[in-house]
């Protein structure tokens, strides 16, 4: 009981932060039709930079996360403007952005070092919920922090213009063109909120884990999991998707180990290609 | 095109001549330069004739290479009988292949980019047995074969069994593409749709090309590991993916003769030419992924179709 309690709040947690990695690439997929291998980049330099002034210039965490996270918008923007003459061949825009990711790994692993770093959390301490259940305090407030953030993008993609926009040029790029809509400044829009999201995602992972450079391709394979389960370009499906993912994640590694939570998900990936192929809400191509 | 064969017989004949006048340490890396660019052109095979983007190729490269390791020392999982080293790396061409047709069954007969996603994380995902089981497959350091088990024992018979190991992968390969089969990729290629109508079954052909992809690609891992005598997760990693993807979309996607001489460059550029470009933090890696950007952002039809369409003008 003790153990399902504590698997729920913390899958709950970790599904949280895959939704906020996964639905930031499901939008730029569904707005641009671009397979972004460097959103795990984004995911990692907001940690990396929050982490370096903390830890170097002593920095408050609140200020060095949003430091951080522009850090990540900065990223999403080059990754742009690295894409914008190839956007129409899919298997450059692999090359071009896996490279980046690869390029920045590098430059993460020379200047950081290997071993795993976290990020010291928002509030620290553990809080105990009922005699020998006891979580600590930062997961707890990586759910409430993520759901909010979704709520917000929610509200932001359904209410707004420039979010009505958005959801027109991922439905039909085409005509949006032809009834006004300016598709360039949307894709920057879209690039700059979902590389904010992976940003926010990497702040509260590193403060729950170890974020290490390798980590920057090792991400994908959740935020993969996630958009095949939900449904290639579908925001509630990927929503959805990620908090199962959460779960899987989370048993896995209680029951079996950490190092198998990547079997697991390619057995997830293929068993949901079987029975069900376009996912929950899938997009026809 | 009678063109590819000539290039392919000058290329057998430089190779075969070359050892007279170069030094074994160079040959060691050119023999090297020659499997790779096998695990190339097995990648042009699936992506350039069908269409089908894989990203995953090194996944069956490092199956390959560990199945036949691991053949060829039973001891490590409680064997006892050995197998021969040259029906090892059969075996092991065969076993990646069988991986890449539950792959590909599952995959292949969903449009879109379901095939590309879940072949992106099998890297990821097979790289991880080495390290849960560690006693068996050694964990980040690999294990090596000791000397008395292999066929081939020094630098110039291992250069030309890579010789002859890449001459009859490309002549079966190029059989291939040029055959009613590589017709039948190529109009899948080009029009999924169209082809269908025409009552080509595309799920199978795809399944096919992968499958024969897969298999080289198996074949070239066990062989890189009886060339190089240890076997470690490298073969796997995505940095080798991203070489093989930029040798062969450099040298020109669909052509397999361009892969070929591309991968061959590229691989000694990165292990030869580029080290001499260390720099303080600046290490070759760098320096090839800045490149790899711009050139893809500069030519994105690759260098060889760019050259041509150039030459033509």
């Amino acid at each position: 009981m003790m153990d399902a309690i504590e698997i729920f709040v913390f899958g709950t947690a970790m599904g949280g932060i895959f939704a906020l990695l996964a639905s930031g690439f499901s939008l730029i997929f569904g707005v641009s039709r671009v397979l972004n291998f460097a959103h795990g980049v984004c995911f990692a330099i907001s940690a990396y930079i929050a982490i370096f002034l903390v830890k170097e210039m002593a920095i408050d965490v609140y200020s060095a996360s949003l430091v951080g996270i522009i850090f990540s918008i900065l990223t999403g923007i080059i990754v742009y403007f690295l894409t914008k003459p190839i956007r129409n061949n899919i298997v450059m825009v692999i090359i071009v952005t896996l490279a980046f990711a690869l390029l920045i790994e590098q430059i993460l692993l020379l200047s950081f070092g290997n071993r795993g770093l976290t990020l010291k959390p928002f509030v620290e301490g553990i809080q105990v919920i009922y005699d020998n259940l006891r979580i600590a305090r930062i997961r707890i407030l990586a759910i409430f922090i993520a759901i909010l953030v979704l709520i917000l993008l929610e509200i932001f993609i359904n209410r707004s213009l420039i979010g009505k926009r958005i959801k027109a040029v991922s439905q039909d790029s085409e005509a949006s063109m032809l009834i006004g809509i300016d598709v360039e400044k949307v894709l920057i829009v879209t690039i700059g909120i979902s590389s904010a999201l992976a940003g926010i995602a990497g702040i509260l992972y590193a403060q729950i884990f170890n974020i290490y450079p390798a980590i920057i391709l090792r991400v994908l394979i959740y935020a993969f999991a996630v958009v095949i389960l939900g449904g290639l370009g579908s925001f509630q499906g990927s929503i959805l998707a990620s908090f199962i993912i959460g779960y899987i994640f989370v048993t896995t590694m209680k029951t079996l180990g950490a190092q198998w939570s990547e079997f697991v998900m390619l057995l997830a990936i293929v068993g949901i290609l079987i029975v069900k192929p376009t996912g929950f809400f899938g997009v026809k191509e | 095109m009678k063109n590819q064969i000539l290039i392919l017989l000058i290329l057998f004949f430089v190779l075969i001549l070359l050892p007279t006048f170069t030094p074994s340490a160079y040959l060691y890396l050119i023999g090297l330069s020659l499997i790779f660019a096998v695990i190339v052109v097995s990648w042009d095979l699936m992506v350039g004739y069908t269409g089908q983007v894989n990203l995953g190729h090194t996944a069956f490269v490092g199956i390959g290479a560990y199945v036949s390791a691991i053949l060829q020392l039973p001891l490590r999982i409680g064997f006892f009988w050995e197998i021969h080293p040259m029906i090892a790396i059969l075996f092991s061409g065969l076993f990646s292949a069988l991986v890449g047709l539950g792959i590909g069954i599952v995959t292949l007969r969903l449009k879109g980019y379901y095939f590309s996603l879940v072949t992106a994380i099998l890297p990821l995902v097979f790289m991880q047995k080495v390290f849960i089981w560690r006693e068996v497959f050694g964990g980040e350091e690999g294990f090596s074969i000791p000397a008395e088990k292999i066929v081939f024992a020094t630098t110039i018979e291992k250069y030309y069994f890579a010789t002859f190991f890449m001459f009859i992968s490309m002549l079966i390969m190029l059989y291939i593409v040029r055959s009613k089969i590589g017709l039948r990729f190529k109009a899948i290629r080009d029009s999924e749709e169209l082809s269908e109508s025409l009552g080509i079954n595309t799920t199978l052909y795809k399944i096919l090309a992968f499958f024969m992809s897969s298999f080289f690609a198996g074949i070239a891992g066990a062989v890189f590991v009886n060339y190089r005598l240890t076997v470690s997760p490298d073969l796997y990693d995505i940095p080798l993916m991203l070489l093989v993807i930029l040798s062969a979309v450099i040298g020109g996607l669909g052509s397999l003769i361009g892969p070929l001489l591309m991968g061959i460059v590229v691989y000694l550029a990165k292990n030869w030419w580029l080290t001499a470009l260390r720099w303080g933090m600046i290490n070759e890696e760098l320096v090839l992924y800045v490149i790899l950007i711009a050139v893809a952002i500069i030519m994105p039809r690759g260098v060889y179709n760019e050259i041509l369409e150039r030459s033509r003008r």
